[in-house]
């Protein structure tokens, strides 16, 4: 079972929060809830009333027509009464779907944006079908507790306190007699709210298992596919649908244990008015009409008494998902602005410097980057070589602030990173990764994605330096080609080189990037390389690569090992040196071509 | 071909109502007819036995009050006791039965929808954003379950009732029955208004939902390009336009919604009130006596509850119904890449592979392969060079089958592999592709799917053979190290040593190598291509790449370009022809140089 978290705000006082601009009609709603209630009791009292004059008409041979006026009036004020209600009802329906759906919306917004500034510390905690059931299925339920739960309890409450009301005002010995059994349902209705609460939580995880499980197989289709695994993926999920239902069949069960008692309370109400009610009419105690008043309301004592397992089963549920949401809610980023972090709006010269860096993942052991210096001069290229896993992308990775060193610091031109503002330091690098994320979105709005104000010619343009318009114009629609989610449909090379131009077009004074021509063949590479020397603004370069041909006409060239520089210089010097890159020099040559 | 959906775009709308969809649903409860029947008989028998209630209370109130009579007052409230505890018992069991019913249900319906996206082509997924497929699986199918199962039965049981109400009403009045009933054409004519306006009304809301959903998905799992643009504003600005769509269109749909209830409690009391007015009119004028006229009012609003309950099962069925449509229409997606009948299995591959004049296109009109021919000899490694999107991942493609040709043959072994069934043939193939996916899990899961039953040395083996042994080893886990949801530990290098050692687990007569070692440093790829070949002796395999240590020492290269193989043979060969090869090795060289 999972721990109790301890939020700034109450549950009830967060929704209340998010109300906001529709507290007003929250309270007009609670009101009119209780109005239309009050009246449900009334109209029946009126049409009481027409039975009883038809029967004393008949009764004592009097004439409907000397009657008639009353009659008239009784008819008026049941059909008058009744439509006041019914418009109540619907404007009260209506008033509670709009202050949910504005909580709802106010909070879905607030819980995107929460979830979209994070850092990769909660991406790597949190997985993404688990997310998408704290926006969508959990804020459901908090939805339906201000459209149904809190209107159903100012229900419950409404009827029967006027119910005893009455019953007071009518006989009060009667009442006494009936009333001090309705209690007991708030003894069961507790103790089933502690079973049912773990049960609810229970249920909620259930449903984000099988979201994140459903998400992952149709984002690893491809895998799926490739290893003819539809079986065993079949049998996976079946097993999270499997315990899924028979979650949701338990907690389900867990009222039906308590239904039997509650029902048998319920029905006690009448039972006893009948006996207590008749032996007090035999004892003359009460009249007849006394009798047939109590008997009139008695559902409206019972009826909520039957309400509350309902209403408690859907607030339990709505806890076990606002827990959820909360926890989202009120987390907080730890890669943030600093408090004295200074704006800086102007474009940056792109001077970057790594000053005695260490850093290690927070549950890693084993440090990723050692003590790493350098300085990389605006317009410079800096590249960066070095064995799988050796901590590149790591590396470049904390010059926007993705990560931050554990000591040492990372600055650009001569500020500490950590000292400005995050979207000012973003807004000036252009990054394009290794694992290649396209948007299921035209061509165009991709390259667009991070300069959303360009004309068809930059993108263009941009298309061009990364030497991508040929095959963009090769397709059928050219730039306005839509692009599956992840940029399926294209090849890897046509994707990152979507990705270089995505990156370009922001015209960022530092462009990193993280071996982002691998699959792009030489050909085409050695046009990209052409372009990135000749672009049209300045920009300091920082590439991860593993290719010679890309390395060849850099500033400076680290080769990182085990998280540590082992050499640096350009091209020519390490070829002199005789290290570790120009054995590299010579594997990409081929053995053949170089032992000849 | 229907052109790819994103979020910004509402899917299709059905517009006339299919009745296959009721048939299909049909199919589902057909399996649980029984317990539903019986859940229906137990109910119309509490119902029935509920009736008994107002009876003994009445006797009480008539003869046992009136006479003073305790004796008999107590065994009236005996029975009573006994009728309600026999009703809650019955209810108790109806709901027992029918919570499993239900779902039972939509666990069926969901296995069946999952099972059904197992088998559709790449095509489909590519064709929309998974959010959109995914709210299927998992929200849509929750909605439905009630309708099926409860929805249903109380359907019947207030149908039950309705006919057992006309029928006393009509035993003691027919002419005020009619007043009472008058009522139902206004009725039938509200619904049928309603019916379209709200059908669309909620596959609206589900449209809806679907975009946010799209949306959502691909920003989470796009969260790190947010940031590295600094594009939060700007999406928080889409995410609420389409938070904003879901809300208008939610209240657009339950503005009618809400209406049903309080309108037939309306057009209830308004007939009470006719009753009463008419019962004054003729009251006297023989045949109607004061007692016709309580006993119809009373049945008049007894006749309108059952009607109001139907009027929200109707609802609710609109509602949900614009949820099946969607799960169905899934369920309907026709399976292109299937087994044709008297698919054969696949027998074990030696691994002689042709293409026999394919051609093939993702989308009409545009061929991305033109006649292609070429054979293969088992126990060939054969490396695909060219232009990107020139279509050599499109021709491995087709050699799994992941898409069909639109003409001419792909061979393996003189089989056409149309004609084998898809397992058969995929098992034995080792695809390692572009986008190297890995599962959230432990590594030692991830190399594991290659095959299910290895034991830890042979993953060991395989993870060794690819070079994978040793990082993996330095983790603090070390094979059982978590991965989380895409691999976000691992550096793109060693993803694709994970999944490479994840194809080599799996003992492929064919391999496929897809750009498999592009962000695989030289050194590691050079030991990693020794422990290769060792392994790929006498097996045919496949092989993507742009680094020339990979390629050269291939025993047939082929130069994809524009559609078709415009060069093919070994490395001397051709460098002997001097023709693109030649150019692209040549150029490459002098780059290094």
């Amino acid at each position: 079972m999972e721990e109790k978290k301890k939020f700034p705000k109450s549950r009830l006082g967060w929704l209340w929060e998010n109300m906001e601009g529709k507290r007003f009609l929250f309270v007009i709603a609670l009101i009119g809830t209780a109005a239309y209630n009050i009246l449900q009791l009334v109209v029946p009292h009126y049409s009481g009333k027409i039975i009883d004059l038809f029967n004393r008409v008949e009764r004592e041979g009097l004439s409907l027509k000397d009657n008639a006026d009353t009659l008239y009036k009784l008819i008026g004020l049941m059909v008058g009464l009744t439509l006041i209600r019914v418009i109540i009802v619907y404007a009260d329906c209506m008033a509670y779907e709009r202050v949910s759906q504005a909580t709802l919306f106010r909070i879905r917004n607030f819980l995107y944006d929460k979830i979209q500034r994070q850092d990769m510390k909660f991406y790597s905690t949190y997985r993404t079908g688990d997310l998408m059931t704290r926006v969508t299925g959990d804020l459901d339920a908090v939805r339906h507790n201000i459209a149904w739960v809190i209107r159903s309890i100012v229900e419950a409450l409404t009827l029967f306190t006027s119910a005893a009301i009455y019953f007071f005002y009518i006989d009060v010995k009667l009442a006494l007699c009936i009333l001090p059994i309705s209690p007991v349902i708030f003894f069961i209705v507790f103790h089933f709210r502690k079973n049912v609460g773990p049960k609810h939580a229970a249920l909620r995880e259930r449903l984000a298992g099988m979201n994140t499980d459903a998400q992952e197989n149709i984002s690893g289709n491809r895998v799926v596919k490739a290893f003819a695994r539809e079986d065993y993926e079949i049998a996976r999920f079946d097993k999270s649908n499997r315990e899924f239902r028979d979650t949701n069949i338990n907690t389900q069960l867990v009222w039906l244990k308590y239904f039997p008692f509650v029902e048998t309370i319920c029905n006690a109400l009448p039972v006893i008015l009948l006996l207590v009610g008749g032996m007090f009419i035999i004892n003359n105690k009460i009249t007849m009409g006394d009798y047939v008043a109590f008997s009139f309301l008695i559902w409206a004592i019972a009826n909520p008494m039957r309400m509350m397992g309902n209403i408690m089963n859907e607030f339990q549920r709505f806890t076990a998902a606002s827990n959820k949401v909360m926890e989202i809610y009120y987390s907080e980023a730890e890669i943030v602005d600093h408090p004295d972090a200074i704006a800086h709006p102007e474009r940056f010269k792109g001077r970057v410097e790594f000053d005695h860096v260490s850093f290690k993942y927070d549950d890693g052991k084993l440090p990723v980057l050692k003590d790493i210096s350098f300085v990389a001069e605006p317009g410079e290229t800096v590249a960066i070589i070095g064995e799988t896993g050796c901590g590149k992308s790591s590396l470049i990775q904390m010059i926007p602030r993705f990560y931050e060193a554990n000591s040492g610091t990372v600055s650009v031109d001569g500020v500490n990173v950590q000292d400005y503002k995050l979207v000012d330091l973003r807004k000036n690098i252009g990054l394009a990764t290794q694992d290649v994320l396209l948007y299921s979105d035209t061509i165009e709005g991709n390259i667009a994605y991070g300069a959303s104000v360009l004309t068809a010619e930059e993108v263009e343009k941009y298309a061009k330096y990364s030497a991508a318009s040929d095959f963009i114009h090769r397709m059928p629609e050219g730039y306005d080609t839509i692009v599956g989610e992840r940029g399926v449909g294209l090849s890897g090379g046509q994707k990152q080189r979507i990705s270089l131009a995505r990156a370009l077009a922001i015209k960022p004074s530092i462009l990193i990037l993280d071996d982002t021509t691998s699959a792009v063949d030489m050909e085409t590479e050695k046009q990209i390389q052409h372009s990135l020397r000749n672009l049209d603004f300045p920009c300091t370069k920082i590439i991860i690569a593993q290719r010679i041909s890309t390395t060849k006409f850099a500033d400076k060239i680290l080769v990182l090992k085990d998280g540590c520089i082992i050499e640096s210089g350009n091209h020519k010097e390490l070829v002199a040196a005789g290290g570790y890159y120009s054995e590299l020099v010579k594997l990409q040559l081929g053995e053949s071509l170089v032992t000849a | 071909m229907a052109k790819k959906n994103t979020y910004k775009q509402d899917e299709r709308l059905e517009e006339p109502f299919d009745i296959r969809h009721l048939l299909l649903a049909s199919s589902y409860i057909k399996k649980y007819i029984g317990k539903m029947a019986f859940a229906l008989l137990i109910s119309a028998l509490g119902g029935g036995i509920a009736l008994l209630a107002p009876i003994l209370t009445q006797k009480a109130l008539d003869d046992a009050i009136p006479n003073s009579n305790a004796k008999y007052l107590f065994l009236l409230g005996g029975l009573l006791v006994a009728v309600f505890i026999v009703s809650t018992i019955l209810t108790t069991l109806r709901s027992h039965m029918m919570i499993r019913v239900s779902q039972n249900i939509i666990y069926d319906i969901r296995k069946d929808l999952f099972a059904h996206l197992q088998k559709l082509p790449f095509q489909y997924y590519d064709d929309r954003p998974h959010g959109k497929i995914l709210i299927r699986v998992v929200n849509y199918v929750n909605s439905v379950s009630d309708m099926l199962s409860n929805g249903l039965i109380n359907v019947v049981l207030e149908m039950i009732n309705l006919i057992f109400i006309v029928a006393f009403m009509l035993y003691v009045d027919v002419q005020m029955s009619l007043v009472v009933m008058c009522g139902v054409p206004v009725l039938a004519v509200f619904m049928f208004w309603i019916k379209n306006r709200q059908r669309r009304a909620w596959q609206r809301v589900s449209n809806k939902n679907s975009n946010l959903n799209a949306y959502l998905q691909e920003n989470i799992v796009g969260a790190r390009i947010t940031q590295i643009f600094a594009r939060e504003d700007e999406n928080a600005e889409i995410f609420s336009g389409l938070a904003d769509d879901c809300r208008h269109t939610w209240m657009h749909a339950v503005r009618c919604n809400n209406l049903v209830w309080p309108g037939i409690d309306a057009i209830s009391v308004l007939i009470r009130a006719a009753i009463f007015l008419f019962g004054m009119m003729l009251f006297g004028q023989g045949s109607k006596t004061i007692g016709t006229i309580i006993a119809i009012s009373s049945y008049s609003a007894r006749f309108w509850q059952p009607i109001m309950n139907l009027g929200n099962i109707f609802n609710n069925f609109l509602n949900n119904m614009a949820y099946l449509e969607r799960i169905f229409e899934t369920l309907g997606e026709k399976v292109t890449v299937d087994n044709v009948e008297g698919a054969t299995e696949m027998p074990p591959i030696k691994g002689a592979v042709s293409f026999r004049n394919v051609s093939f296109s993702y989308e009409a009109g545009k061929e991305v392969l033109h006649n292609v021919s070429f054979d293969v000899k088992p126990g060939m490694s054969v490396a695909l060079v060219g232009p990107t999107g020139a279509g050599k991942s499109t021709i491995v493609n087709l050699l799994s089958r992941f898409y069909n040709v639109n003409s001419g043959e792909v061979l393996i072994d003189g089989q056409d592999i149309s004609k084998v069934t898809l397992s058969s043939l995929r098992q034995q193939m080792g695809i390692m592709m572009q986008d190297s996916f890995i599962f959230s899990g432990t590594i030692r899961d991830n190399i594991l799917y290659g095959k299910l039953d290895a034991t830890d040395e042979e993953i060991r083996k395989a993870a060794k053979l690819v070079c994978a042994d040793s990082f993996i080893s330095g983790m603090p886990d070390g094979y059982l190290t978590e991965v989380k949801e895409r691999g976000s530990l691992l550096s793109q290098g060693q993803k694709q040593l994970i999944s490479f050692a994840r194809t080599l687990l799996s003992d492929p007569a064919i391999l496929i190598l897809d750009e498999a070692t592009s962000s695989i440093d030289v050194q590691t790829e050079k030991a990693l291509q020794q422990g290769l070949n060792s392994m790929l002796k006498g097996r045919t395999s496949f092989i993507i790449a742009h680094r020339l240590s990979t390629i050269r020492s291939c025993d047939l290269i082929m130069y994809v370009n524009d559609g078709g193989i415009t060069e093919a043979g070994t490395h001397d060969e051709l460098m002997a022809k001097k023709g693109d090869y030649y150019k692209l090795y040549t150029s490459q060289l002098e780059d290094i140089a």
